[in-house]
C-alpha cells in the first residue's frame, strides 16, 4: 500500500510520457524526418530484400534520391495496392515476376510509360505493350543437382522430377511462390492441364516435406546433399557458387531436347504506381535500372540475364544463345494464373 | 455505490461498449465472409487443404501437450518437494524458455539439427559417417521447439498447486500405509490435476496460434495456411475459411481451459493448511537432478542464448548494426508502445465496470475484450484488414491498422493484470472518498488511479513486450518503413542467414527478461 503515497509527479510522468508516445505514433511524419530536398521514393517489393537493395542503393549514391524500401510477397503487395487504392504511399511495384506485374496493370494500378530510354534498351517482349509495367532481368527455371549424386544426363526435362524413381531426393518452392505458378502455367500451355496435373501430384510425391519457401533455401539443400535435385531459379545457384566455388552443386538448362518445350523463362520488372506524386523520380529510377549500369548490376551482383542487348551475362552462366526458352509471352501469365492456382489446390501442392 | 450513477448510461460505459464492438467488429467480418463464400471454395479446402492442416494441427498440439505435461509437473514436482543445492535458482531458471519467441528458437533448432550441423556431426561420431538425424523441419522438429518453449507454462502453474496444497491429505495416505510412489500417484497428482489441465490448455491454445516456428519449421498447420493464402491469393476468401475453423478450434480450447480455471478455484486449501516439507536428497541424487534440470534449461534456454551472443559477435552480424539497425529498434519500440498504450486505455473501463457494475452488459463487453485468445496472428490481421477495407479504406496502409491488430490480439494479456488489479481493491474506499465529498472524477483521480497503478503498469509492460516479439500481424501489416526486430529474425533466418538474424533475435531476448521477474511474481498468465 506504500505505493499510494508515493508522489503524484511520477505517475503523472508516466501516464503523459505514454501519451506522447501514443500521439507520436498517429504522426506520420514522427517516424521519417524528412530532411531532404528531393521527396525520397518509395517502392514496394517483391524480390528478396538482399538481392535489389544493392541495386537500389546504387541508385541513391548516383541521383542522391532516398528509396523507402517495404520488402513482402509480390502477390500480397498487389493486393496491397489494390486496397490502398489512391492513397498508396508506394510510387513503384518491383516484383520477381511479370505475371504479377500484369495483373497490377490489368487491375489499372499501373502509370504507362513512354521513354525511349526504356524501348531502346529493353526488347518489347519483355515489356507491356503500353511500357507500363518493364522487366529488368531474366531468370530461368532450371533444375540444380548435387553434382556427387547425379550425373547430368539423368535428368532431362522439369518433368522428369516427378519420376517416382526421385522420391525424397527432391527440393521444391511452396504453391506461394510466383515463379513455381508461372512454371506450372508455362507446362499447362504446353502440355495440357491432365498432363501437369500428374507431374504436379509426382512432384508432390517425391518433394515430400522438402517443401521450401525461399530458393536459396532450395540450392543450399542441393549443395549439401540433402536433397539430389532442386528446381529453383538459375541465378540463386550461381550466386551460391560465387560464394562457395567449390560446391557441388551444377545447373541444368532443361527441357531443350528435341521437341522440348524449352526452358521455363520469366523476368523481374518494374513499374510505376499510377498515383505517384513522384512521377520524375520515378521514371529516373526505371531509366537507370533499364540503362546498362544498371543492368550490369542485375548480372554482377544477382547474375540474373541482363534484358539489355548489350549487357553481358555472368560468364559462369550458361551463355543465353546456347540455350532456348519456352514460347509463352510472359503477359499471359497472368490470365493463366487463376486456373493455374485451381490446380495447383486440387493437388494440394503445399 | 452502484446507484450513484446507475441513472444515467455513464461516458465510461459508452466508452467499453465501443471498445468490445470494435473488438468483434473484425471477427464478424471475417465470419461473415467465411460463410458467404462460395460452396465450392469450401469443397475444394474440403477436399484439398482442410484434413491435413486440421491433422496437423491437431496432432502437433496432442504431442506438445503430453510433453510439456511430463516436463512441467516433474521439474514443478522437484523444485517444490526436494532440497537439493541451488534449487532456489533452478526453479527461477526454469521460467527463463518464456524470453525466447518461438521463432527464435525454432531457427536454432533448424541451424543445430539441421542437415550438416553439429548435432548430426556429434552423432555421425557415435552413429558412423552416414548416420541421419531427424530433420528439424517435420512434426518431431515442430514438437521439440514448441515444447521446450512452452513447458514453463505448465511448470508454473504446477508449482503453484504443489505450493498451495494441503499437505495433510498425503500425510493421511502415507500414515495409512500407502506408498510413496503410490502417494504421488493417488493423492497428489489428482489434487494437481485442475492445474495442470489449464497449464496445458494453455499450451495447446499456445501452439495453434504459433505462427513463427511453424513457418521457419515448415510445418503446415491452419495458421500458417492462413498467412500463405494471405499471401499467395489475390483474395481473402479461402483465408478467411481456414480462419473460422481455426477460431472455432481454438475456442474449444479456450474453453476447456476456462472450465478447468473455474474448477480449480473451488479447490481447498482451508483447514490446517501447512506447507510440505522438502526431503533432503543424498549427492546422488542431486546430480541426477541438476543433470535433468540442466538438460531441459540447456536446451531451452542457455544453448539457444550461448549461439545468439555467440553468432551476435561475429563479424557479419556486427556490420549489420547501423542506423538502420536502431531504426528497426526504435519501430519495434514505439510500436509496442502505442498499442500498449492503447491496450490499457481501452483495457481499463472494460475491466473497471465488469467488476464494480457487474452487469450482463459489462462482463458481454469484457468477455468481447478476451476475443483475442482465439484470434492467431494472421487471423488478427486478416480480421482487422477485412474490416479496415470495408468501413475506413483511408486508413489502411498505416500504422493505426497494426495497432488495432496489435490491441485486438494482445489486450487479453493487458487484462489478465488489471482484472485482478481492480478486484482487488474494495468499492468501500471509493464510497469513502464519495461521502467525504470528493467528486466522480476526483475520486478516479485521487482514489482509484492510485490504487490501481500497478496494474496498469504491469499490464503495459506485459503488453509491450508480447507486442515487441509480434512476428505474423507486423508482417502483413506494417507500413513502408516499419520493419521491427520481430521481422528482421524473421526475414535473415528464413534465408538461413544465422549470424545476421541474431543481434535483433538477442534483443528481443534481452527486452523480454524482466518480463518474467513480473511473470514469477504476479502474472503467470501472459507470457
Amino acid at each position: 500500500m506504500s505505493y499510494v503515497c508515493s508522489p503524484f509527479t511520477s505517475r503523472r510522468t508516466i501516464l503523459s510520457s505514454l501519451l506522447l508516445l501514443f500521439t507520436a505514433g498517429l504522426i506520420p511524419g514522427f517516424f521519417v524526418p524528412s530532411a531532404q530536398a528531393v521527396d525520397p521514393l518509395t517502392i514496394y517489393s517483391g524480390r528478396s530484400e538482399r538481392l535489389i537493395k544493392p541495386v537500389l542503393d546504387a541508385f541513391t549514391a548516383s541521383t542522391g534520391i532516398q528509396v523507402e524500401l517495404l520488402s513482402s510477397g509480390s502477390t500480397e503487395l498487389v493486393n496491397r495496392l489494390k486496397a490502398e487504392g489512391d492513397r498508396t504511399p508506394a510510387d513503384l511495384l518491383i516484383t520477381n515476376d511479370a505475371g504479377t506485374l500484369e495483373l497490377a496493370r490489368a487491375a489499372g494500378l499501373l502509370h504507362p510509360l513512354n521513354m525511349r530510354e526504356v524501348e531502346r534498351a529493353i526488347p518489347s517482349q519483355f515489356r507491356a505493350p503500353d511500357n507500363a509495367w518493364v522487366g529488368l532481368s531474366g531468370r530461368f527455371w532450371i533444375v540444380a543437382y548435387n553434382s556427387t549424386m547425379v550425373q547430368p544426363d539423368q535428368v532431362k526435362s522439369i518433368l522428369d522430377l516427378a519420376d517416382p524413381k526421385w522420391k525424397d531426393k527432391i527440393a521444391i518452392p511452396n504453391s506461394g511462390s510466383e515463379y513455381l505458378q508461372a512454371g506450372v502455367s508455362v507446362i499447362r500451355t504446353t502440355y495440357g492441364d491432365e498432363k501437369t496435373r500428374q507431374f504436379l501430384q509426382g512432384l508432390k510425391a517425391n518433394a515430400g516435406s522438402q517443401v521450401y519457401q525461399k530458393s536459396s533455401q532450395i540450392v543450399d539443400a542441393v549443395a549439401k546433399g540433402q536433397v539430389a535435385l532442386g528446381i529453383v531459379n538459375h541465378y540463386y545457384v550461381y550466386r551460391h557458387l560465387a560464394a562457395q566455388p567449390g560446391a557441388p552443386i551444377a545447373v541444368v538448362m532443361p527441357d531443350q531436347q528435341e521437341g522440348g518445350m524449352g526452358a521455363i523463362m520469366n523476368v523481374a520488372g518494374i513499374g510505376v504506381i499510377k498515383s505517384t506524386k513522384h512521377l520524375d523520380s520515378a521514371k529516373l529510377l526505371v531509366e537507370f535500372l533499364v540503362a546498362q549500369a544498371g543492368q550490369k548490376l542485375f548480372a554482377d551482383l544477382d547474375k540474373e540475364y541482363p534484358l539489355h542487348q548489350d549487357v553481358k551475362a555472368d560468364p559462369a552462366l550458361v551463355e543465353r544463345k546456347t540455350f532456348r526458352a519456352a514460347q509463352v509471352p510472359l503477359s499471359k501469365l497472368a490470365e493463366l494464373r487463376e486456373p493455374t492456382l485451381a490446380l495447383i489446390e486440387q493437388v494440394g501442392l503445399r | 455505490m452502484s446507484t450513484i450513477r446507475h441513472q444515467l448510461v455513464s461516458p465510461l460505459q459508452l466508452v467499453a461498449m465501443a471498445s468490445a464492438g470494435i473488438i468483434l467488429l473484425p471477427l464478424g467480418y471475417v465470419t461473415a465472409q467465411a460463410l458467404s463464400a462460395d460452396p465450392v471454395v469450401w469443397s475444394r479446402l474440403w477436399a484439398t487443404r482442410i484434413p491435413e492442416l486440421l491433422f496437423n494441427t491437431v496432432s502437433l498440439a496432442a504431442s506438445v501437450a503430453i510433453i510439456t505435461l511430463i516436463l512441467g509437473v516433474s521439474t514443478a514436482w522437484l523444485v517444490t518437494r526436494i532440497e537439493f543445492p541451488g534449487r532456489r535458482l533452478w526453479e527461477g531458471a526454469l521460467v527463463l524458455p518464456l524470453a525466447m519467441p518461438t521463432y527464435v528458437l525454432a531457427y536454432i533448432y533448424s541451424y543445430l539439427l539441421g542437415f550438416g550441423g553439429p548435432v548430426e556431426h556429434l552423432w555421425q561420431l557415435v552413429a558412423g559417417p552416414q548416420a541421419r538425424i531427424f530433420s528439424p523441419h517435420s512434426f518431431w522438429g515442430a514438437t521439440l521447439v514448441m515444447a521446450l518453449d512452452t513447458f514453463p507454462f505448465v511448470y508454473l502453474l504446477s508449482r503453484s498447486a504443489l505450493l498451495s496444497m494441503n499437505v495433510s491429505f498425503e500425510e493421511v495416505a502415507r500414515v495409512s500405509g500407502v506408498s510413496r510412489f503410490s502417494t504421488l500417484w493417488r493423492v497428489t497428482l489428482p489434487l494437481m490435476r485442475p492445474s495442470i489441465a489449464a497449464g496445458v490448455a494453455l499450451v495447446i491454445l499456445y501452439v495453434v496460434s504459433d505462427f513463427g516456428a511453424v513457418s521457419l519449421l515448415r510445418y503446415q498447420t491452419l495458421t500458417y495456411a492462413v498467412f500463405q493464402q494471405m499471401t499467395g491469393r489475390s483474395d481473402n476468401i479461402a483465408a478467411s475459411i481456414l480462419s473460422l475453423l481455426l477460431v472455432g478450434l481454438a475456442l474449444i480450447f479456450l474453453i476447456t481451459e476456462r472450465w478447468f480455471r473455474q474448477r480449480s478455484r473451488f479447490y481447498q486449501t482451508s483447514g490446517r493448511y501447512r506447507a510440505p516439507q522438502r526431503r533432503q536428497y543424498g549427492w546422488l541424487g542431486t546430480v541426477a537432478i541438476t543433470g535433468y534440470l540442466g538438460v531441459i534449461i540447456g536446451a531451452a534456454f542457455a544453448l539457444p542464448a550461448y549461439l545468439l551472443i555467440q553468432w551476435s559477435l561475429s563479424p557479419e552480424a556486427l556490420a549489420t548494426l547501423d542506423n538502420r539497425f536502431f531504426g528497426f529498434v526504435w519501430n519495434s519500440g514505439i510500436l509496442a508502445a502505442c498499442a500498449a498504450t492503447v491496450g490499457v486505455l481501452i483495457g481499463l473501463p472494460l475491466a473497471y465496470l465488469a467488476s464494480r457494475k457487474p452487469t450482463w452488459l459489462n462482463i458481454s463487453c469484457l468477455q468481447a475484450a478476451y476475443a483475442g485468445y482465439v484470434l492467431p496472428g494472421p487471423v488478427a490481421a486478416l480480421a482487422v484488414l477485412v474490416l479496415f477495407l470495408n468501413v475506413m479504406p483511408f486508413f489502411y496502409g498505416t500504422a493505426i491498422v497494426l495497432i488495432v491488430a496489435y490491441v485486438l490480439h494482445f489486450l487479453p494479456a493487458g487484462l489478465q493484470s488489471l482484472e485482478p488489479a481492480l478486484q482487488q481493491i474494495t468499492p468501500n474506499l471509493e464510497e469513502v472518498a464519495r461521502t467525504l465529498g470528493l467528486g466522480v472524477q476526483e475520486t478516479w483521480r485521487r482514489v482509484t488511479l492510485p490504487l490501481i497503478r500497478n496494474g496498469f503498469i504491469a499490464a503495459w509492460v506485459l503488453m509491450f513486450l508480447q507486442i515487441m516479439k509480434e512476428l505474423p500481424a507486423t508482417l502483413l501489416l506494417r507500413p513502408v518503413g516499419f520493419d521491427t526486430l520481430a521481422i528482421r529474425v524473421w526475414m535473415e533466418a528464413s534465408e538461413e542467414y544465422y549470424q545476421l538474424a541474431a543481434p535483433s533475435a538477442l534483443l528481443i531476448v534481452l527486452v523480454g527478461l524482466p518480463a518474467l521477474a513480473l511473470l514469477l511474481s504476479r502474472d503467470w498468465r501472459a507470457a
